[in-house]
């Protein structure tokens, strides 16, 4: 019953990726007002994907939206190379809008990131690498994070400024995917 | 683009809190565990498509939405009126078991097992999963991520997708799965149970093999005498998925018996002013304050609880160990709220053996998986176990089936009570004439995870593994101390 390194290696979905394959995540709650905003930039980010029309967009650039952080995040992950991860962040410091980047070594909690029912997702890295888990180095993890305003309130749609931030959000996720590391360049896959 | 430092108290802010009130000498004269509540999730509903609710009120947050998806299928097949056919109701409750497999590994590997584990007074930043490897050893990580893989695969055969599965309709299921589906998913099922079993040989090696952490177990900072509450089968056995819903009092009495749609005959909410959260007690014994005993309507629905509020377990590996349990702790009730942690892992048993029983049934692989509804709605309700408690939807519509009316008691809200004097007993065991012991957070930190409160219910965004905001003020009021887990 042991796993073998084989079930490891082996992403839940969306099926494997091909080598140097990346991935952009959208996190969040779509039904909790700002809460959604990753799920929105990320439903963006596809759309622009295709409207490029290459081939190799569904193949190399994976989209997906979840509501999980902590290792459900982390095992997202494994079997690419380069992952983008889009949050809501509250900081209270800023206008609701602002758009971060972060990498993940200086990655803050933001709203999704971590799980209170399992590990932060830096936690949850540690362990699935300690386990052998094929996962996309430090520096080819990148957070986009957007200040929220409102994410104790159901709704479908973001707060006004927030919702507006979507395009400056959309960009930083296709700017850091164009800015992949050497060997990876983007270009190709977009 | 901006590059910030976060204080982690900023981020706290408006997170689980704590408010700890000493008197003249010192002491803890009162205690105060503060969540914030999401808003307007009726008036989201109000309007919508009742059918709709299952999709809908599984987005209600990330770590649970198998539960909310049962309690919403349920709450309609109560509202249509509607029976689904056996194996609808089989495959539903096979996809529950797997997502129960799921949670309660996580929780006993990752969160709950490191305090025993690796200690509870190693660093807290050993007290995790990687310190459970580097004790255990590694093949153990392994095993904990290879069994989530192999019971999400479950729930996506089952109900169409790994995370937030959306094949509970009013009446059944939205399609069946083949014999091959069926044979596959019996194999993983003992696989679980093997799993289970091997989790279970690993709390007696490493936490009952330990004296000190039996003491601590049943010391009485961590003990709590409540009314307990859980679903059980007619045969008064442990049920996470159908049946009545069963208190039992402090001495271990049945108090009541009932049918989900008399929950409102049995269960009122008390509001307090510091918080917006409410707490559940029991309607017939009435609210009278933070206080245990018979006298209290105060109750608890933990997996202790569960077990506490049953006759047993309906399978064999599960009886055996929850007999085993109770004859270690001195006969049932158990009021050692650490035991949860236990009582959680023998659960985990059940559930497996409960899918390997299910998945060997022919039946499941039926084509039959749904009963259509013909009759008019008006109203239902649905009564699941989710992992951390009793979790009740309850929906009114008009005879379009549109909702009018919306309620949810979610699985964490019924413990609120139970979780915030467990804290505060904590705290007293800890203070004393203004002294605060070294290590109170990680000590009411084990009060507070025991119940694995999933606060992104009410709650929803706590951005770290535990991020709790202690602070303790004189009896003038004045900030004595104030403590926080850090967050990486």
């Amino acid at each position: 019953m042991i796993a073998s390194a084989a079930q490891l290696h082996q992403p839940v979905a969306p099926g494997p990726p091909r080598p140097g394959g990346a991935v952009v995540i959208g996190i969040g709650n779509p039904i909790l007002s700002d809460d959604g905003i990753g799920w929105r930039v990320a439903e963006q980010v596809e759309a622009v994907l295709r409207a490029r029309g290459d081939a190799l967009a569904g193949q190399r650039v994976h989209v997906r939206r979840m509501c999980l952080g902590g290792l459900a995040l982390a095992e997202a992950l494994v079997g690419y190379e380069h992952a983008v991860l889009i949050d809501a962040i509250l900081t209270g410091s800023t206008r609701p809008g602002t758009v971060y980047r972060f990498g993940i070594s200086d990655l803050p909690a933001t709203l999704n990131t971590a799980s209170s029912h399992d590990m932060t997702l830096a936690g949850a890295l540690a362990t699935l690498r300690r386990l052998g888990a094929p996962l996309p180095p430090d520096n080819g993890i990148r957070v986009i994070a957007i200040e929220a305003e409102d994410v104790w309130t159901f709704g479908e749609a973001c707060t006004p400024r927030v919702a507006r931030s979507v395009a400056r959000a959309v960009q930083a996720v296709l700017d850091e995917l164009a800015a992949r590391p050497a060997g990876q360049t983007a270009s190709a896959d977009l | 683009m901006t590059r910030i430092t976060i204080d982690p108290i900023t981020r706290l802010e408006g997170h689980g809190k704590i408010e700890i009130f000493l008197n003249d000498q010192g002491d803890v004269e009162n205690c105060y565990f503060q969540v914030p509540e999401l808003r307007g999730f009726e008036v989201f509903c109000v309007g919508r498509p009742a059918e709709e609710m299952p999709r809908l009120t599984s987005r209600i947050c990330g770590v649970c939405p198998e539960a909310h998806m049962m309690a919403s299928a349920k709450a309609l097949d109560a509202l249509y009126g509607v029976e689904p056919p056996p194996a609808g109701k089989k495959l539903r409750e096979l996809l529950y078991s797997a997502f129960y497999v799921t949670d309660h590994t996580t929780h006993f590997y990752a969160l709950g097992g490191p305090d025993f584990v690796v200690g509870p007074d190693s660093p807290a930043a050993e007290r995790n999963i990687l310190g459970v490897i580097a004790k255990v050893g590694l093949e153990i990580g392994g095993q904990v991520i290879a069994a989530r893989k192999r019971n999400h695969h479950v729930i996506e055969m089952i109900g169409g997708r790994a995370i937030h599965p959306v094949a509970a309709l009013p009446g059944g299921m939205s399609h069946p799965i083949t014999e091959e589906q069926r044979r596959e998913i019996l194999d993983i099922a003992r696989q679980n149970v093997e799993f289970a079993q091997f989790t279970i040989d690993l709390f007696h090696n490493v936490v009952l093999a330990n004296s000190a952490y039996v003491e601590m177990i049943t010391s009485p900072a961590y003990t709590l005498r409540t009314y307990y509450m859980g679903l059980v089968d007619e045969h008064n056995k442990v049920n996470f998925y159908d049946g009545l819903v069963r208190v039992v009092d402090p001495d271990g009495v049945e108090f009541a018996r009932y049918m989900p749609v008399e929950y409102t005959d049995h269960v009122a909410e008390h509001v307090e002013p510091w918080t917006y959260l409410k707490f559940p007690y029991l309607k017939k014994l009435g609210w009278h304050g933070f206080v245990e005993g018979k006298g209290s309507g105060i109750y608890c629905c933990t997996p202790l609880s569960r077990l506490n509020a049953a006759d047993g377990m309906a399978t064999p590996l599960a009886q055996a160990e929850y007999e085993r349990m109770y004859e270690t702790l001195g006969g049932k009730p158990v009021h050692f709220t650490l035991a949860t942690h236990w009582a959680r892992i023998i659960e985990l048993l059940y559930a497996a053996e409960r899918m390997v029983e299910l998945a060997e049934d022919p039946e499941v692989a039926s084509p039959d998986v749904r009963t259509l509804p013909t009759k008019k709605p008006t109203e239902g309700v649905g009564i699941v176990e989710a992992p951390r408690g009793t979790l009740t939807h309850h929906y009114v519509t008009d005879e379009n089936g549109i909702l009018l009316e919306a309620n949810l008691i979610v699985g964490t809200t019924n413990n609120y009570a139970p979780i915030q004097m467990n804290i505060k007993r904590a705290a007293e065991s800890l203070i004393h004439g203004g002294q605060v012991s070294d290590g109170i957070l990680n000590r009411i930190e084990m009060a507070f995870r025991a119940y694995d409160p999933c606060l992104s219910c009410a709650t929803h965004s706590l951005p770290g593994q535990m991020p709790l905001e202690i602070v303790i003020r004189d009896s003038s009021g004045q900030v004595v101390q104030r403590l926080s887990q850090n967050i990486d």
